[in-house]
């Protein structure tokens, strides 16, 4: 695809203002799923009115299909999600990051992460995870993100070895390769600091996918196990009661879509056009 | 392939038509061979995984105090006291015949997978169709004025569309359709033969699949007409003062076929997979609900031939992808 134009100096250094009002949301989220449990006002594990009862003086947001407090729910289920896709858009990042900065140095490694992004292509996540969940019994979130960082690296080293390939042959990587530097040398000190931008706005992008993974895999009841309060997982409970109290249904949902599209603009700022399209999945 | 024996002197009158026809049936013969055995290697793959597992069939579904020559007999009834290659020998080349294996329960994978695969596959090709028109559609749009108020908006909802996971879109698309208009009722409901009853239960779920993928593919139809606008005879095309949308259409969209077939092919797999999803979301009759059975009773069978037919109908779409690039890129060496 329409990766071209070498990476050039990073945009880096001055995040333009854009760029930080995009991840505010973001931001926001991240930094506040972890506090959530603190400001719920009541148990999330005891019913506190009528199943589905709607919003009213006791519950803000009303009860769940067990007529326990959507907001209080709200408020836990977030963190765990925010925590585990933090973790596995790092692990992603890392892990493509060093083996794409190999793979543009060693022809033969090439071939095999190319070769193994095709194959990767034909299996559903979906479908992968359900694999895994199966071989794990006991794996829940542990399963899900396992899953989700091999799933997610095959084609994401192509991303970073279509960045890193004009630099591993340009002129001063080429002068290293005549000075006698080992791979290790050249992959780290002379090609991996020059895709900073490259790396980070990844690091956004695969942060997406992540929540998707997650999120999904919890709506499919393999992570997480009621009574857990987990967002997809709240989705999926309350569904059938849509009708009855819609926010134990609809705030969930907010609030995964907007920790996705809020990530997902903030990584777009942080790439330079044309290369985006190439850095999903 | 090879041309077929019809005498050699025959052949060699008529050798440089035949060179002209036979190299590309042999391009088209080594793309889809190459497809195939990607495929066969990603079945073995998981063909593998599921032997690694702990406990097989036969102890999954064993009754509560059965004993172990009871799980032994019915361990040596499926088949599975036998070596593990020739069993994936077996399961491979009965593949092609449609005979996807036995279930952990003794029934055949294809009886359980008959009736659900092809409304998943009605529900993810509907979801294809409309994606490709819609990204199309929109992507040309947005590319006619670049940098315009159009391209703008297109850019921004796509980008945040393709990030959403279905069951989330699905929840909007039940406010305003079920709960808002009340226009659509919020489940399936299905005909005496198991299918949905009439085409109007599948505008939510289709929508749901569509949404994220619209969004992805538009943006890849978008740099892709990017790409091709930079390119010298789209450039000569304009100062040959030709009308925009005549150049749009018939010199950049052209060049910018193989990217966006790619682009729309690797969303084949996000289709079926988040099929899975919404089906269980909207009581939708295709495999999603044949897969939650067999994850809770853990029968890995029924799970791998799911995975074959999904990865079949990939390889299928990929397979068409290389043609699409094939074409382009040998007219224009």
């Amino acid at each position: 695809m329409s990766v071209a134009a070498a990476p050039g100096p990073s945009r880096g250094g001055r995040p333009p203002l854009r760029a930080l009002a995009a991840a505010a949301p973001f931001l926001a989220l991240v930094l506040l799923a972890p506090a959530g449990p603190l400001l719920a006002p009541h148990p999330v594990d005891r019913p506190v009115g009528a199943p589905y009862a709607p919003p009213g003086a006791g519950a803000l947001l009303g009860g769940d299909q067990l007529g326990r407090d959507v907001w209080s729910r709200l408020l836990h289920g977030g963190g765990a999600l925010v925590a585990s896709a933090l973790a596995v858009a790092v692990a992603v990042t890392f892990l493509t990051t060093v083996l794409g900065c190999f793979a543009v140095l060693s022809p033969r490694l090439g071939r095999a992460v190319e070769r193994t992004a095709d194959l990767v292509m034909l299996l559903p996540p979906v479908l992968g995870f359900m694999l895994l969940a199966l071989a794990w019994p006991g794996g829940r979130r542990l399963a899900v993100a396992t899953a989700a960082v091999a799933l997610g690296t095959p084609y994401a080293v192509r991303v970073v070895a279509a960045a890193a390939a004009p630099l591993a042959a340009s002129g001063f990587v080429e002068a290293a390769v005549a000075g006698g530097e080992r791979p290790v040398h050249l992959a780290l000190r002379e090609i991996l600091p020059n895709l900073r931008s490259t790396v980070l706005a990844l690091f956004g992008l695969r942060f997406v996918e992540a929540v998707y993974v997650i999120s999904v895999a919890a709506f499919l009841q393999l992570g997480p196990q009621p009574p857990t309060p987990d967002w997809a997982l709240m989705i999926r409970e309350n569904a059938p009661g849509i009708l009855l109290n819609p926010w134990a249904v609809v705030a969930p949902a907010l609030a995964i879509g907007v920790l996705a599209i809020g990530t997902n603009l903030a990584a777009d700022h942080l790439l330079p056009a044309g290369r985006r399209t190439a850095a999903l999945r | 392939m090879t041309p077929a024996p019809a005498g050699a002197a025959a052949v060699r009158a008529a050798a440089p038509a035949v060179r002209r026809l036979a190299a590309p049936a042999l391009r088209v013969a080594a793309l889809l061979g190459r497809r195939l055995a990607l495929l066969t290697v990603l079945l073995a793959v998981v063909f593998a995984a599921v032997e690694l597992l702990p406990g097989d069939a036969a102890s999954a579904t064993s009754d509560r105090g059965e004993g172990a020559a009871g799980v032994a007999r019915r361990r040596h009834l499926l088949g599975l006291d036998r070596p593990v290659a020739e069993r994936f020998l077996d399961w491979i080349t009965a593949l092609p015949t449609g005979d996807l294996g036995t279930s952990a329960r003794g029934t055949p994978v294809t009886g359980l997978l008959s009736a659900p695969f092809p409304n998943t596959l009605l529900l993810g090709g509907t979801a294809f169709v409309l994606t490709v028109l819609l990204s199309l559609a929109l992507g040309c749009w947005a590319a006619a004025r670049p940098g315009g108020t159009v391209d703008r908006i297109v850019d921004l909802t796509s980008t945040a569309a393709f990030a959403l996971p279905e069951f989330v879109v699905s929840i909007g698309l039940l406010l305003v359709f079920s709960l808002g208009t009340g226009w659509l009722p919020a489940a399936t409901l299905t005909g005496a033969d198991g299918s949905p009853s009439d085409a109007s239960m599948l505008v939510m779920p289709v929508l749901a699949l569509a949404v994220p993928q619209t969004g992805w593919n538009t943006r890849v139809v978008r740099a892709a007409l990017a790409d091709q606008a930079a390119t010298p005879h789209v450039e000569a095309a304009v100062l040959d003062g030709l009308p925009a949308h005549r150049v749009l259409l018939h010199h950049a969209l052209p060049g910018a076929l193989p990217a966006v077939a790619t682009g729309i092919a690797t969303s084949t797999g996000m289709l079926l997979g988040g099929a899975v999803v919404v089906e269980t979301l909207f009581n939708y009759p295709g495999v999603g609900t044949v897969l939650a059975g067999a994850v809770a009773d853990r029968d890995t069978p029924v799970i791998a031939g799911v995975v074959a037919c999904a990865a079949a109908v990939i390889t299928v779409v990929l397979f068409l992808a290389d043609l699409v690039r094939a074409r382009t890129l040998g007219a224009r060496p």
